[in-house]
């Protein structure tokens, strides 16, 4: 029988975990907690893309299996120091997969920082951004952690690098939903996770007033044009008061922004976007506001499951967006 | 010139290749080394990293330096099978190419495997190995005809920057291509030193060199340039 991803109870997550496979684990942290000691590297969030479609649990975990590796993959705990030299360390072929805590001090310098990281973009990397349930914001801190001794952190971030053998290679992919609005066309002129001032078509402007003078529906993200790769930024929050606005990721100088068009349907949306055939990628994971804005509990967004997470790492942290990672000959 | 640059020359390793790590075994008289693309080097003040050789690597032997016999290692992933380097070998070969052609000129002067074996302290096995790929029509001696789209511009062709400034575009289809293009574009913008600027070009011919053998539908735009 070969082994698929998917939420496994955690009777079944203790058998695989036994029997030696290296995996990465998605769960509410009383899951993981009851897991044993193994080849895998884990993250808080109780939300999931299963093959039933969209669902919360605290009685289930998500397993992302890792096979076909040319030497046993290297788990690991990074704290905010080593985060510069994950590509760098990574296996010259294979990929790396990490978890980052949400609203640490990883979190932050990874979303700034991770373009300029050495080796960024020459090596495969994926991952997401661990949570926790929404209804435990503020009282509950998402957590990572490394199987093979159990320690939990709050603020590194777990890594497993998997080198491949020659003749096998990995991709990293992302799946948008969103399609940009062409005009306007938004610059910023500096990095962060918020912003006051931007320029709208080549005229500055405080963001937050123009957003809530076009009425804009906010569960829409920011779409940055990256060469024609469509990257979003979600937005958090508008403060009126102070016209700031922030976001869950953060925005760059010298990238084209543009708003998004309005989504009819979610799943149609990703079902569209969605490439021909119906291969399984290796690893996968969606967005928590896409589980949220888009109803999903219960609908399937076509046949990729994964974790609905706090960000999703296609290289750089991006929001609401379907990232995975495919491994091919 | 110092002792590094004239070892390079002398094996004909070129930029953008450096020998990233070397050890040498005084007892059998045996050099290897491992050849990867030059680091990147970050800010202004440029210094080279030492890298841990990397196990499991194709080796091919090389031109002798002196009375050591000369083994590279290298990552054919990220040197392309199909680059005609001299100091490389043909896959599942055990010579390099220049190695390859000392031997024929042995060959071609009337020399046999029981002479060449001893003039180049070579195991008559790996000799005798060879020539049966070459009776068998299995390797040649001569540059393989390049397959089209796999050519990657060297790295101080014009393209790079032409990429990188915006003046030649791309239909780019990866992910990890289009954000590297974005982040390079967007720091030669801000760039006015022409040295600085042929670094960034160098950086993304680097990366055309790595992923070359996913890169045809790219290279194939540049072959038409």
């Amino acid at each position: 029988m070969t082994l698929q991803n998917g939420l496994f109870t955690l009777a079944e997550a203790h058998a695989l975990i036994e029997a030696g496979h290296f995996m990465t684990v998605a769960g509410d942290e009383s899951a993981l907690r009851r897991l044993p000691p193994g080849h895998w590297i884990g993250g808080t969030i109780p939300y999931f893309m299963s093959s039933h479609g969209g669902l919360c649990s605290r009685d289930h975990v998500y397993l992302q299996l890792i096979d076909g590796f040319a030497e046993p993959p290297r788990l690991s705990l990074r704290d905010i120091d080593q985060l510069p030299d994950i590509c760098r360390l990574a296996p010259d072929n294979g990929y790396t997969l990490i978890i980052i805590p949400a609203f640490g001090e990883c979190h932050r310098q990874f979303a700034q920082n991770a373009p300029t990281y050495d080796d960024m973009y020459m090596k495969p990397l994926a991952g997401w951004i661990a949570g926790v349930h929404l209804g435990e914001l503020g009282q509950r801190k998402p957590l990572v952690v490394l199987g093979e001794t159990g320690e939990f952190a709050e603020d590194k971030a777990a890594v497993i690098d998997v080198p491949l053998p020659v003749h096998r290679y990995a991709q990293v992919d992302i799946i948008n939903p969103f399609r940009p609005s062409p005009q306007p066309v938004l610059h910023f002129a500096e990095a962060g996770f918020s912003a006051t001032h931007c320029e709208i078509d080549g005229q500055t402007q405080k963001l937050a007033d123009y957003l809530l003078g076009l009425k804009i529906d906010t569960r829409l993200p920011l779409i940055g044009d990256y060469c024609g790769a469509a990257i979003n930024v979600s937005i958090r929050h508008i403060d009126p008061a102070t016209g700031t606005v922030d976001f869950y990721a953060p925005v760059f100088p010298g990238v084209d922004y543009h708003l998004a068009e309005p989504l009819a349907d979610y799943v149609s949306a990703f079902e569209a976007a969605l490439p021909a055939g119906d291969a399984h990628p290796d690893f996968a994971c969606n967005c928590v506001l896409n589980y949220l804005h888009g109803d999903l509990e219960g609908r399937r967004t076509g046949h990729i499951g994964g974790p609905m997470t706090f960000g999703e790492i296609g290289y750089q942290l991006l929001n609401q967006t379907l990232a995975c990672l495919t491994v091919s000959r | 010139m110092k002792i590094d640059d004239w070892l390079h020359k002398a094996l004909d390793i070129q930029a953008p290749w450096q020998i990233s790590q070397l050890i040498a075994e005084p007892a059998t008289r045996r050099l290897d080394l491992w050849v990867t693309l030059q680091a990147q080097r970050t800010g202004w003040f440029f210094g080279s990293r030492q890298q841990a050789p990397t196990p499991g690597l194709p080796i091919w032997r090389h031109l002798n330096v002196g009375q050591y016999s000369c083994h590279i290692h290298a990552n054919p992933r990220e040197t392309g099978w199909h680059n005609q380097l001299s100091w490389l070998g043909e896959e599942g070969q055990p010579f390099s190419r220049a190695l390859c052609q000392q031997i024929a000129a042995y060959f071609k002067a009337g020399l046999g495997i029981p002479a060449i074996c001893p003039l180049l302290d070579i195991a008559a096995a790996d000799l005798w190995k060879f020539k049966h790929h070459l009776d068998q029509g299995l390797t040649g001696l001569s540059p393989a005809a390049e397959p089209t789209g796999t050519n990657v511009p060297g790295a101080d062709h014009p393209v790079w920057l032409a990429l990188l400034d915006g003046s030649r575009q791309l239909d780019i289809r990866a992910l990890s291509r289009k954000l590297l293009l974005t982040k390079l574009r967007d720091q030669v913008q801000r760039i006015n030193d022409s040295q600085v600027r042929s670094l960034k070009a160098h950086e993304l011919q680097r990366y055309f060199v790595r992923h070359a053998h996913l890169l045809s539908h790219e290279l194939a735009q540049l072959d038409h340039a």
